[in-house]
């Protein structure tokens, strides 16, 4: 029995279909660099980031050629970063992560380039030194900050006028005191969650109560610290008396959804949001509000802020490899992109470009930044997603009232990983 | 015989395919697996031999043993509930009512609709304030819940919305049923026998294989739950509805690799235990195959 011309050809066939689509058609002597990318398609950032590399693949034409390969799931795109690390693969010539006590890890890897050596000049000055600060883990600057978040409330200001409260609160009392005026209302005042793996609009509440007792520093102290006693049984009192029946085991989706509807008047989240269609179409979108939590602590005129998204790049022994990322980094995060890109999307980078926001929401962000508070991490950037998740399944059993403040704190003292 | 041993040749040539993909996909993949879950492994950094650290630190941490627990019960709801109801279904269809085609397609349309279309669903009739279930509970009076936020009602709740499921295993002894020989039901009602002794001592003796066969593969679905749990709570609120395939993905999350592979040889020790003492409790004679033979 042997194999026919037909069988043959057809064998000659698969193997190059499946060779095919892993050879280079790169034009010799010019460097493609790979960036697999989450800023694509819907994205706000999309739009000046694909100006941007193609401004400066036209620039660079035969010579470095940067190609984004695009990832619409931030979820699926985390997981492709981790997998690809784990596998011994850097994920890409470029990409970027999420810095954070689990990310972190990231840095013992060599994988990763270190920025350190061409991280220098005015280059270097060109960016927040306090995120540069927050980057660089073990003596070593593996990623760059690219986007940072500060992460306020927002006050629906038309419910809050509908409630009788005709200031934003600027001391915890005042704070109880509107949300007492918005139940009497018939308004629930805040949106709170216990869902997802983080309880993100709740966590954020949390961070602000737990520096304001227990200072910046709070999260490298004891779980078990009164700071955070204190701080759970100010989220108890949230979720018993000021928020949504739906609140425990809510996600994100649905504690945004609340506010979208005008169905809550005190929301929290970071800048992104503000570039929301939705949010954009409601009534009530010009009298929104951001202010920072009023200091339930002694600890005041601090911000909650995180290191929103940091750019690393795959280690390379190649030297002209190693300079086109450098040459691109450099124009990506150059002043004038920095701008485009911080114009276009709302967001808040970590490079000092010298833009100035026009729109009013927007510009809000940019006053609470330049107000001069100092920042602290959120609880997430700082203790990572083990106790964040521990955070977040053990407030829906604080909520309920199973468990007590200082059980509630013990539990998630145990997932931290010191 | 030169002839046999080409054709041994060939034989052996087309099982190299699913020999190599079931090394490459199963195999190598268990073997690593069990490797890693004996590893000090955070993905990016060397692994270090951990000894028996990672399952010591599984079996005692409570919300482990808790989400085992889940898996338990999510196998044997699966097993008991959705496997006898679906035979109930595959009883009545057999007796080809009016409709019973329209009815076979519709009980088994939810299968071909996507788990996340039928979570978001479910997430929307348990919604405490808007939800239909709390609608109707508030028309008869009843206090309105949070069926998914509440540690309590949350596991109920999530494997209550499988029910919608079993028209797969509907199907499968649907057609067991439709292939008994109309002679045995003759015979019987030659005999006297009601419609319910027929369904006793023919019908069900008869699908018996098929029927451990559903268990088996339901039940091994329960041992290995993630995806409506995971949309619908993520496992929580308080852990209630965790299950070890949501640990596993979380230790993956925070980056516990050795520890995830831990609780993933956990998970198919416990699973293949379960399948082999449904096995052996319910046997593994087919008397539909003994009857053909």
């Amino acid at each position: 029995m042997r194999m026919t011309k037909i069988g043959r050809g057809f064998l000659v066939a698969a193997a190059l279909l499946f060779v095919l689509p892993f050879a280079g058609f790169a034009q010799s002597g010019e460097i493609v660099l790979k960036w697999p990318c989450i800023w694509v398609g819907k994205d706000s950032k999309a739009p000046a980031i694909a100006e941007i590399v193609d401004n400066f693949n036209k620039a660079n034409a035969g010579k470095i050629r940067v190609e984004i390969e695009p990832s619409n799931d931030y979820n699926a795109y985390e997981q492709k970063v981790r997998t690809a690390i784990m596998a011994g693969v850097a994920p890409g010539d470029i990409f970027t992560l999420k810095l954070n006590a689990s990310t972190k890890e990231f840095y013992s890897s060599n994988l990763l380039m270190d920025f350190s050596k061409d991280l220098t000049g005015e280059w270097k000055n060109s960016f927040d030194q306090g995120a540069l600060q927050q980057s660089i883990i073990g003596g070593k600057l593996k990623t760059l900050p690219i986007e940072t978040a500060v992460l306020p409330i927002w006050y629906n200001g038309d419910l809050l006028k509908k409630a009788g409260v005709s200031k934003i609160p600027q001391t915890i009392d005042e704070l109880w005191t509107a949300m007492d005026k918005l139940k009497a209302a018939g308004i629930y005042p805040s949106s709170q969650m216990s869902g997802d793996t983080n309880a993100w609009t709740s966590m954020i509440w949390f961070s602000w109560f737990a520096t304001s007792f227990g200072g910046p520093d709070v999260w490298d102290k004891p779980f078990t610290d009164k700071a955070f006693v204190e701080s759970a049984k100010l989220m108890k009192r949230l979720f018993n008396d000021y928020t949504t029946p739906d609140a425990i085991g809510a996600s994100a989706g649905v504690s945004g959804g609340h506010f979208l509807a005008g169905r809550t008047a005190i929301f929290s989240n970071g800048p992104w949001y503000a570039g929301r269609a939705d949010l954009r179409a409601t009534s009530f979108f010009p009298s929104i509000v951001i202010a920072p939590v009023p200091p339930a602590g002694p600890h005041k005129n601090i911000i909650i802020s995180r290191l929103q998204a940091n750019i690393a790049a795959g280690e390379t022994k190649d030297k002209a490899r190693h300079d086109a990322i450098i040459t691109f980094l450099k124009y990506l995060t150059s002043k004038n992109n920095m701008a485009k890109l911080a114009e276009s999307s709302g967001s808040m980078l970590a490079v000092n470009s010298g833009y100035v926001p026009t729109d009013p929401l927007q510009k809000q962000f940019y006053d609470l930044v330049g107000k001069g508070y100092q920042t602290a991490n959120d609880l997430e950037a700082a203790l990572g997603a083990e106790a964040t998740l521990e955070f977040t399944q053990q407030l829906s059993a604080l909520a309920l009232g199973k468990i007590t403040p200082e059980q509630f704190c013990s539990l998630v003292e145990k997932k931290i990983d010191r | 015989m030169k002839r046999h041993n080409a054709n041994r040749y060939w034989i052996a040539l087309y099982l190299v395919p699913i020999v190599v993909l079931f090394g490459a996909f199963f195999v190598y993949p268990l073997f690593f697996n069990i490797y890693t879950s004996f590893m000090k492994w955070k993905g990016s950094s060397e692994m270090t031999w951990n000894n028996f650290a990672n399952y010591s630190k599984l079996f005692s941490d409570d919300t482990f043993l808790l989400a085992i627990k889940n898996n338990v019960i999510w196998a044997l709801s699966q097993g008991f509930i959705q496997v006898p109801l679906a035979a109930l279904i595959a009883l009545m269809l057999a007796r080809e009512p009016k409709g019973w085609r329209v009815m076979r397609t519709v009980y088994f349309l939810p299968n071909v609709i996507s788990t996340v279309a039928i979570a978001m669903v479910w997430v929307a009739l348990y919604n405490p304030q808007y939800g239909f279930i709390n609608a109707i509970l508030k028309l008869f009076g009843g206090e309105p819940r949070n069926w998914l936020g509440d540690p309590s009602t949350a596991l109920a709740a999530i494997i209550l919305t499988t029910v919608i499921y079993v028209g797969y295993f509907m199907i499968i002894i649907l057609a067991a049923v439709m292939d008994i020989p109309k002679e045995l039901y003759e015979a019987a009602q030659i005999d006297g026998a009601s419609t319910l002794q027929q369904e006793l001592r023919i019908t069900l003796p008869m699908v018996r294989g098929t029927m451990v066969t559903c268990m088996t593969l339901a039940m091994a679905y329960g041992m290995r739950h993630f995806e409506s749990t995971w949309l619908m709570t993520g496992g929580g609120p308080a852990y209630s509805t965790t299950t070890m395939g949501i640990m596993l993905y979380l230790k993956m999350d925070a980056l516990r690799y050795g520890e995830a592979s831990a609780a993933g040889i956990v998970l198919i020790v416990l699973g293949s235990v379960v399948i082999v003492a449904i096995r052996k409790i319910m046997g593994n004679k087919d008397p539909m195959a003994e009857a053909a033979q």
